[in-house]
Order: structure tokens, then sequence, then C-alpha cells
């Protein structure tokens, strides 16, 4: 399983290590543009830096997504199946690749966030524009129409359930990718068959925890539960699409 | 050792593989003949366990295919397969990670002889290198079963050589060797059995010598025999 | 080697083998290469090349000592009997030619004796 996962992280290293890059410039430009006080790189490394921090988990996501396609639908995947492993580690490699990457992804930008907002507030008398507009932004979010609790707690409680929430997305996607690769092959409309399956599984999902949660009265517990919601469908739409996979597939 | 009861396998309306029962003994080597799309590969792609049948079995020593065959079933496909980035080392690499009966020396020795660097990208190989590599890594496997798919493909002649007496080491009584090719010249020495498949169904297995013994035919003159008048 | 593929390859060996014994290229006692080697010798299935060792006991030009492998007869009057064997076939062969070509066998003396090297 371990030699599966470093596979996979090898599929995919290339593009976190250009993430890694393009936000270790994002981050420069914002201490110079903090310490030298020029608010237009301040401003814009600022925006760079929250569009990474959302754009790196979806990438991140995404490409794990591609990857399993050109597994199951190119010959690079008979390096993958004629190797004695049972689609079960063969997904599970992925899926917990694919977790981890997201989890820590999301665990670093959030950190990263965290220490720049600190050190934004630390010189906020200075630049009390932008740190208004951040204010302002943050106590705008709301999740299931209910206002977040902007402290560490809040913030990361919400942190945790967007990252499991886009980990089941990224599940379903394999989900439907396999029935795409397995069941549908070759038949006509595969491609929007199978896409139209993830949008009303997500759908459907979406809807149950919703359903789940609509009595918590705490906005950190309904955000930690709805997460841990994810993460359980997570775990089923594995076992379903290994199920496939090993019954099913040809690659 | 390794056998299909029956095997079907159907993409979409085109029937690749037609109920074929086939048994393959230890200690011979077979070679797989038929014209493109006759269903070879896919026969082999079963046996590797990478495609399931529609309907019949593939057994080998008598349980169907599944992940410990795949540990003692050693196969090669046609087309290059590899992960892009890999190197000659990462390819031996991958393949010691998953594969207990891969010997890094004898992985060695048969890239000194097909003159393969490990430092190589497997990106910029050419189509001969590649196929050299693909059976170096192949064969440095101590495995009961090889099947390989058009071994002999885009190898000039010299190599041919290399690649015959690399298969042959590998053949002794206690495994089997499956080898497709089109150039069924390149086998007429170190096969001793040969299958031949047309249109999804099998024809017939000969023993070699016996077929040259009895009917003074090769097994081209065999095969221009079974074929000759289908294809124009 | 190259074989004829529409002939049996354990007769070619065994021809070739049985030249490389009456030309003394492979001294009676010699040992001879395991079946294994003398497939990879000459490029042929493991099991032809067992027939061929078959065969070759079979004439009483090799024998096998268990655990030992395979030697070359040290019989010489049985390698003698060998060359006289193909010398014959040579022979015949030469005449069955001749005979198509409606030459007698007199007549094929002259040729032999008048062929300039």
């Amino acid at each position: 399983m371990l030699k599966l996962m470093k596979y996979e992280f090898r599929k995919t290293w290339f593009t976190k290590l250009i993430l890694l890059g393009i936000t270790a410039v994002a981050e420069i430009a914002f201490l110079i543009g903090l310490y030298l006080e020029k608010e237009t790189t301040l401003g814009l490394s600022v925006l760079l830096l929250v569009f990474l921090a959302l754009g790196g988990v979806l990438v991140i996501g995404l490409e794990s997504v591609v990857t399993l396609h050109r597994d199951l639908n190119t010959k690079q995947g008979y390096m993958l199946f004629m190797t004695p492993n049972t689609s079960y580690s063969v997904l599970g490699a992925k899926v917990l690749e694919c977790s981890l990457s997201i989890l820590i992804g999301g665990a670093f930008y959030f950190a990263l966030g965290s220490l720049d907002l600190t050190l934004l507030f630390a010189k906020s008398g200075e630049l009390n524009r932008l740190w208004e507009i951040i204010q302002d932004f943050l106590s705008r979010m709301t999740f299931a129409n209910r206002a977040l609790i902007i402290d560490m707690e809040g913030m990361a409680s919400f942190v945790f359930c967007l990252l499991a929430g886009w980990i089941l997305t990224v599940i379903t996607a394999y989900f439907a990718v396999v029935i795409s690769a397995a069941l549908l092959n070759g038949k006509r409309f595969n491609g929007l068959l199978s896409f139209v399956l993830f949008l009303a599984l997500s759908w459907f999902i979406g809807w149950v925890a919703r359903i789940a949660t609509a009595s918590i009265p705490s906005i950190n517990v309904l955000l930690l539960v709805d997460g841990a919601i994810s993460l359980a469908f997570t775990a089923v739409m594995y076992v379903i699409t290994a199920i496939i996979m090993e019954r099913k597939l040809s690659v | 050792m390794l056998e299909s009861k029956e095997i079907t396998k159907a993409f979409g309306s085109k029937t690749a593989v037609d109920h074929i029962s086939l048994s393959l003994e230890k200690g011979h080597v077979y070679a797989m003949l038929g014209p493109n799309g006759s269903g070879k590969t896919t026969w082999m792609k079963m046996a590797a366990g990478l495609i399931k049948p529609t309907s019949g079995q593939m057994l080998f020593e008598g349980q169907p295919v599944n992940i410990d065959s795949r540990r003692k079933i050693a196969y090669m496909s046609t087309e290059p397969f590899f992960y892009a980035w890999m190197t000659v080392k990462d390819v031996g690499a991958y393949y010691a990670d998953f594969f207990d009966d891969f010997s890094w020396d004898g992985y060695h020795a048969m890239l000194r002889q097909m003159e393969l660097e490990e430092s190589m990208k497997t990106k910029t190989l050419s189509s001969g290198m590649m196929a050299k590599l693909k059976i170096a890594v192949t064969m440095a496997r101590d495995a009961k079963i090889y099947m390989l798919d058009e071994p002999f493909n885009g190898i000039d002649l010299l190599a041919r050589d290399n690649i015959r007496r690399c298969i042959l080491e590998h053949a002794d009584e206690n495994k089997v060797l499956l080898l497709s090719s089109h150039l069924v010249e390149e086998m007429e020495a170190i096969a001793d059995k040969a299958v031949f498949i047309h249109q999804g169904k099998l024809m017939e297995v000969d023993d070699l010598e016996e077929m040259r013994v009895e009917r003074g035919a090769s097994m081209a003159d065999r095969y221009r025999e079974i074929y000759g008048h289908t294809e124009e | 080697m190259q074989f004829n593929p529409s002939l049996p390859i354990w007769t070619q060996v065994l021809e070739a083998l049985e030249i490389d014994i009456v030309t003394g290229k492979r001294q009676p006692g010699e040992k001879l290469p395991g079946g294994r080697e003398l497939a990879l010798q000459f490029s042929i299935n493991p099991n032809t090349a067992a027939r061929v060792y078959q065969e070759l006991e079979k004439k009483g030009l090799c024998s096998t000592r268990r655990g030992m492998g395979t030697y070359v007869t040290e019989d010489t009057a049985r390698i003698f009997a060998l060359r006289e064997e193909i010398a014959g076939q040579a022979v015949c062969q030469f005449l069955d030619t001749m005979e198509l070509l409606g030459i007698s066998r007199h007549e094929a003396a002259q040729w032999l004796l008048k062929k300039e090297d």
C-alpha cells in the first residue's frame, strides 16, 4: 500500500512542487509588501495567496481525478493493474494519497494564512484599509446560511469542513470515472452519463448532509459534523468504487 | 498450468475471444499465432488479469486468475506502458517494489546485453530500445509463466538473437512461455508448440516437431494453410 | 545455425553434432554441453535439444552418466561406422541427382574424378 501511495505521489508531485513554488513567491511578495509598506504589492500578494489557497487544493484534487482517468483508459494502466494489488489497494492508495495531499495542503495554507493575518494585524495601524477589507470579508462568510465564528477554532472547523467536502467531491468523481471505464465503456454518451451521475450523487449527498445537520445549533459543531459526514460518504464511495473495479474493470 | 475454459470476451458487439478452451502445460514454449485482431492479445490480457472475461474462466494452477496469479505470471504487452517520468532504473525499481521474484542482477545483465543504460529516460527511447527494455524488465522476473506479446516487434535482426537467447534462458521444465509474434520465422526453432487463433476462435494446437516429421510443414507453412485463403 | 523450418529441427542439430563427432571437433569421451546449454548454443527449444540427445544416445554416439552429463562415445569403431554412414548418404544423394540427370554410374564416376577443386 505504501509503495502504491509512493507512486501515486510520484505521478503528481511535480504539480505540487509548482504550487509550492508559486506560493513561496507570493509569500515573499507579501512580506516585502508588508514590511516595505508597498500597498499594491501587498494587495496583489494577498489576492494571489487567497487564490492559491483555494485553487491549490482544487488543483490537487482535479489532478488526481485526471490521473485515475489516465490509469483506467490508457496503456499506462497496465503498469498499475499488472502488479499483484487488489482494486481495494490500488484505489485505496489513490484515495489516501489524494486525501492526505488535500488535508496537508489545506492545513499548510491555513497555517500560512493565520500567520500572515497575525503579521498583518500587528501592522494594522499603518495598513488599516486592507485589514478592514479582510475583516469585512471574513464577517460576511456563512455556511448553511449561518455566520461563521471568526476565531481560530471557527476557521479551523470551516476549513476542515471544506476540505472534507472537497475530498468527497474528488472521490465521487473517482466513482464516476470508474463507472465510465468499467460499466459504460464503449457505450454512447458515456462521458455525459458519468458526469450526470457525478452531479446527481453530489447533490444527493449534499442533501443528506443538509438534513442531517439542520438541527445542530452550534455552527462549529455543524461544520465538524458536516465534514465527518463527508468523510463517511468518502469511505462508502471508496468501497463501492473498489468493488466495481474488482469485478468489472478491464484496462 | 494455465487454462482457459470456454473463455469469451466481447467488446460491445464485437467478440474478440470466442469460447476458447486452451490449456498450456509447463515445460513448453508456445507460439501464439493469428492475424491482427484475431484475439491473441485479448486472451493474454485475460490471463494477466487485466481484462475480465464476458463469460468462461481463466485458471492458473486450477484457480481463477487473481492477485496471486499476477505474482507468478509475467506479462509483457505490445504497447509501451511505463510512466513517462521513468528512467530505465526507475522501471527496474518499480518491478522490484511490486514483484518479489524480480532480480536486479538479472535486470542489469540483460540491460548490458541489450545495450541499455540505467540513466536513459523511457520517454526518449527509440521504439527498438523500448522493446528491449520491456523484455529485459519482464524477463528479470523469475515467474512461472511468461507471456510476451510481440517480443520481436521493432527489434533489429541482431538484437533478435539476444531476445531469443533471453527467452530460451528462461525456458525450463517448470515454466510456460507464451509468445505471440507476426515474425513467425523468429519463433520456429525456439517454440515447440503452436497455437493458431482465428477471429477469436481456437483453430488448433500443434506440436511443431511432430508436424515437421509427419507433414514436412513448418509453422509458417501451416500458417499459410490456415490463413492463406481467408486473407486477401 | 540456419535451420530449414520444414524439416525437424532435432534431425538438423543431430546431423551437425554427428559431423562434429566424425570430424573430431568433438573428441571421443568429450563432455557434450548439457541440454539447456545445447538449446542456447543452437537457439532451439530445450525439448528439441533433449530429443537430440535421446536420438544421439539411441544411435550409440553418446552416453549419459547419471548426474555427470552427456559424453561422446569412446567406441571409435562406432564413430568410424558413423563416418561411413554419412559418406554413404552423401554418395547416395550424389547418385540420385546423377540418375535424375540421366548420367550413368560409370559416367558419374568420371565426373567425380575430373572435378577440379
